[in-house]
């Protein structure tokens, strides 16, 4: 019998399987462990294209190294490259960190919810970062920035271990004077020299007046960091559907397959990182 | 060398053998036509099956069998001061792997069944993490070629190696062999340390757990299901503390 | 649907047929166990009387055809800063004789996940599209619990299905394909007594479950019973040796890691099965455990399969092959598990 007539159909090769092949053309050390990476798209066109939301995330791959989630840490309008906060910490970051400007990575992507800044027209914004969760922020603050008109007031309360470890303190002033933003940051740990708080981040909430009526809260950090700040917040009267937070999971496909970010009965890649507090409080064991 | 603009050292090693049978050795030496390849990422300066002249000026020392006389302690504390990565290959330098036979019985008993009348200076079968420091183990009866390459190309990159944490079991329903214990045979594949792809339950042999046991092994349950099953303990002990692999559970 | 049947000679011919230019794989058996049972399993099949068309259940399934254990994703060229990608994914078309209903619902349910979600899996689509399925009755085994999840018939998701209807072969087709392939072999139409017989086989085959699993309520007893001991106590027997998801027709997590050959300029990225009793599941840099223990990892293999995987996609994950709790070293089977939780439930 020869072989039937509909055999070896054709499927398609989506783009979130093949990638983008992007160079690097900044690698910037922020702190000890955190680097900063300037990232562009190789193919102009595709790079044009590639339009993302504040919050998502790509896989960053290297051949032969491995691939991991990377929160995209800079301004959905900047369309000349993408700006990544790492923090070394393993095999892919640690390998990254090694890369000069000019070596070629893959990514893909973007995946994962945003955080639903159209929703928070009219609102003030509190948003909530410790460490290197000032990273996936970055996108919102830009956003924020560009529409600024479109919210009231915006507070950024950020906590850090010690002051070496603050990243993107040299931005602060700029957020300040010209993005016309509040904000406050707090260390665990310092010496005499360090002029400002110290103390954990929801020490932060004496310093500032919040309507729960009025206000939407992003926050972005270590898992304790969620418990306290949504228990405080949730407390003042902030509706759970109002709370932001964003998950860390372990990640291999950013595509709902690989189940390896499963998170009570969803997937972190799907229906998060970007979850408000009310899911969150639904899916067991997610915080 | 170069990796994504990187450029990339060619480690020295040295191999160095202890109480073992250079089977791992003699892994590492043949399959002559990946050897050339082996060559380009690494410079061998020691090694004994290859060469017979050596030079002590290694970065990474792999370093096979167990130790069992003060001579052998010496020696191994030369190696370490000098390589900065020290690699025990093989449950021999793991585990203690079969020499630790002798350690089941009482020491001059042993000494005067294998030598005779000629005793010689040797002590207890210890793992080279039991003298020195180790950096990495490398296990298997024998090792497998491909997994030190696999390692290899790790230390070129300057990457901490991973083994696998799972146990051996994976591996075996991966090859869709029929389980062992169906066929009336132990095997101690659910609390080994995967990666050696099940070779003895694909040959229908249970697991002996050459390979060390897997994170976190739950032994209690083993146990259960070992003595449910009918195994006598004194049969279950026998294989558990073959490789010296469970800390001598039983 | 249209129905013919064939005979067995003439099914043979058929499969002969088939043989000389396509790859068949079908149940055959290699050890048997203990009590001199034959033990089965899904490969690629040499001749016709290899295939054992009276096996009663394949120790795994034949899930790895469409979802490889192993499997390489993509191959990489790399020079100097850069690198050429290559992705293959098409394979050699491929006949699976003797799938159960079962494992055709199974692989249903993994069409919902790989073909019909938001990103749909091409590695998956081109095994599924370009292997035929004939699919087999059969009568359940002692612990088949299809019934209770719905999955004993099959009604889409395979070319033929085949009933022995004694000395023939009652045959659903459900493919241009099949429809091919059957016409060119001499089948006939079904006539008034091949229909009363096979109405016959299948009231016998309904008759004989054995086993039920009351799963109303086990969504919601997921997450009522969260924090029961009944995790506790049979995840401290759980091996986490992951024997139940690689012989799961359903599961199908997975992991990826990437390798590089001895002179640096060639690197494949492989996607590997894996499991969620597996200690690493879910660890993260720097060493952080979201499932550090075995029973932890057991309740989310149950939590995906009978909770997570309905909200996604309103039907359990679980089609009741008992193929888990049978290679189970523990005696962990979905049928014990989850009648300990409806049994806490009442006390
Ligand atoms: C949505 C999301 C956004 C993130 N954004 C950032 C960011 O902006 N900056 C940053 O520095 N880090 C971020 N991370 C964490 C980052 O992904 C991990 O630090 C990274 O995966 C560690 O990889 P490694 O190979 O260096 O570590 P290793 O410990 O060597 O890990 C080995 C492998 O385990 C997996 N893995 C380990 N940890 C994680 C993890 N936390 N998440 C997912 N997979 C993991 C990966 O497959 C990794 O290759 C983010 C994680 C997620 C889930
Ligand atoms: S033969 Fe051994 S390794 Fe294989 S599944 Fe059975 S117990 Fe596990
Ligand atoms: S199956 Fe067991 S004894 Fe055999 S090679 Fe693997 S770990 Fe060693
Ligand atoms: S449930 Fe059974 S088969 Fe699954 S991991 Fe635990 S011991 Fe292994
Ligand atoms: S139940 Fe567990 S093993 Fe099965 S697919 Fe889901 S996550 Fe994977
Ligand atoms: S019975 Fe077990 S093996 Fe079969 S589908 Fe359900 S979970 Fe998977
Ligand atoms: S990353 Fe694979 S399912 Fe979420």
């Amino acid at each position: 019998m020869s072989k039937p007539p509909d055999f070896n159909r054709q499927t398609i090769l989506m783009q979130s399987e093949r990638g983008f092949k992007s160079e690097i053309i900044a690698a910037i050390p922020l702190t000890a462990k955190e680097k900063l990476f300037h990232i562009r798209i190789c193919d102009p066109c595709e790079r044009e294209n590639f339009t993302f939301l504040p919050g998502q995330f790509i896989m960053i791959e290297l051949p032969g190294c491995g691939e991991i989630p990377i929160s995209i840490s800079s301004s959905t309008s900047n369309k000349e490259f993408l700006a990544l906060c790492i923090r070394n910490v393993g095999k892919v970051t640690g390998m990254l960190h090694r890369l000069k400007a000019g070596a070629i990575v893959g990514i893909r992507g973007p995946f994962g919810t945003h955080f639903p800044m159209e929703k928070m027209t009219g609102y003030n914004v509190l948003l909530m970062a410790g460490g290197l969760g000032i990273a996936p922020l970055r996108a919102p603050i830009y956003w924020a920035n560009n529409h600024r008109s479109d919210y009231k007031d915006i507070i950024i309360l950020y906590g850090a271990k010690e002051p070496e470890q603050i990243l993107f303190g040299y931005q602060f002033e700029e957020w300040r004077t010209i993005y016309n933003l509040n904000i406050l940051t707090i260390v665990q740990k310092a010496d005499k020299r360090w002029p400002g708080r110290k103390g954990i981040i929801t020490d932060l909430f004496g310093d500032i007046h919040i309507e729960p009526d009025n206000t939407f809260a992003i926050v972005c950090g270590p898992p304790v960091m969620f418990k306290f700040v949504c228990a405080h917040l949730s407390t003042l009267g902030l509706p759970r559907q109002r709370m932001f937070v964003s998950l860390e999971r372990r990640m291999h496909c950013g595509m709902g397959k690989c189940c390896r970010c499963n998170v009570g009965s969803t997937f972190t890649c799907l229906d998060g990182p970007v979850f408000d507090y009310w899911t969150v409080m639904n899916l067991k064991e997610a915080i | 060398m170069k990796y994504l603009g990187i450029t990339l050292e060619r480690p020295k090693i040295g191999v160095f053998g202890f109480t073992g049978c250079e089977g791992c050795q003699l892994q590492i030496a043949n399959k002559e036509e990946t050897l050339k390849n082996l060559f380009n990422s690494i410079e061998v300066v020691n090694f004994r099956e290859i060469s017979s002249d050596g030079c002590d000026d290694y970065d990474v020392a792999f370093v096979e069998g167990s130790i069992t006389t003060e001579s052998e302690v010496t020696r191994l504390q030369k190696i370490r001061n000098q390589a900065k990565i020290l690699v025990a290959i093989g449950a021999c330098a793991c585990l203690g792997g079969v020499n630790n036979l002798k350690s089941r019985f009482p020491l001059s008993d042993v000494v005067k069944e294998v030598y005779g009348m000629h005793p010689v200076d040797t002590g207890p079968v210890r793992r080279l993490q039991d003298v020195v420091s180790v950096d990495i183990d490398l296990p298997g009866c024998p090792i497998s070629k491909s997994e030190f390459e696999w390692l290899v190309r790790n230390l070129v990159l300057g990457i901490k190696p991973q083994f696998p944490q799972y146990p051996v079991c994976v591996e075996c329903k991966q090859q869709l062999n029929s389980c062992v214990f169906d066929m009336g045979m132990m095997c101690l594949g659910p609390v080994t340390r995967g990666g050696c792809n099940a070779i003895c339950p694909r040959n229908r042999f249970g697991c002996w757990g050459c390979r060390g046991h897997s994170e976190e092994a739950n032994f209690e349950s083993l146990m259960r299901i070992l003595r449910e099953r009918g195994f006598e303990d004194e049969h279950i002990s026998e294989r558990i503390n073959f490789f010296n692999a469970f800390n001598g559970i039983l | 649907m249209l129905f013919k049947t064939i005979t067995k000679e003439n099914f043979r011919n058929m499969i002969e047929g088939i043989m000389e230019n396509n790859e068949v794989i079908g149940p055959k058996s290699r050890d048997r166990d203990t009590k001199g049972a034959k033990i089965y399993r899904f490969l690629k099949l040499n001749s016709f009387d290899e295939l054992e068309m009276d096996y009663t259940r394949s120790y795994s399934s034949p899930k790895n055809y469409f979802l490889p254990f192993k499997e390489d994703l993509a191959t990489y060229d790399l020079r100097d800063t850069g690198w050429e990608q290559e992705i293959r994914y098409t394979i050699h078309p491929r006949i699976i004789v003797g799938m159960r209903a079962c494992d055709i619902n199974a692989l249903l349910k993994l069409d919902q996940v790989m073909l019909k979600s938001q990103y749909p899996n091409p590695y998956y689509s081109a095994r599924r599209r370009n292997t035929v399925i004939i699919g087999l009755d059969h009568e359940p085994l002692e612990d088949c619990f299809c019934r209770s999840m719905n999955t004993d018939t099959a009604f889409h998701g395979f070319d033929l299905f085949m009933t022995d209807i004694g000395e023939k072969y009652f045959v659903a087709i459900n493919s241009d394909t099949g429809y091919m392939i059957l016409n060119r072999f001499d089948s006939c139409e079904v006539g008034e007594e091949d229909q009363l017989l096979y109405k016959e086989v299948r009231g016998r085959i309904e008759s004989k479950f054995k086993t039920q699993v009351d799963i109303t309520i086990v969504p919601e007893l997921m997450d009522l019973e969260f924090e029961s001991d009944v995790w506790k106590r049979w995840g401290d027997k759980c091996l986490s040796c992951g024997s139940c998801a690689m012989v799961c027709p359903t599961c199908y997590c997975y992991g990826i890691e990437e390798d590089i050959d001895l002179n640096f300029d060639k690197a494949t990225k492989r996607r590997f099965l894996y499991s969620c009793n597996l200690l690493d599941f879910a660890t993260v840099a720097g060493g952080h455990n979201f499932r550090p223990e075995a029973h932890i990892r057991l309740k989310y293999r149950y939590y995906h399969q009978f909770r997570g995987f309905v909200e996604a996609f309103n039907q359990s994950l679980c089609v009741g092959c008992n193929r888990c709790g049978k290679a189970c070293l523990a005696g962990i089977s979905p049928k014990a598990v989850i009648d300990d939780l409806i049994g806490t439930e009442k006390r």
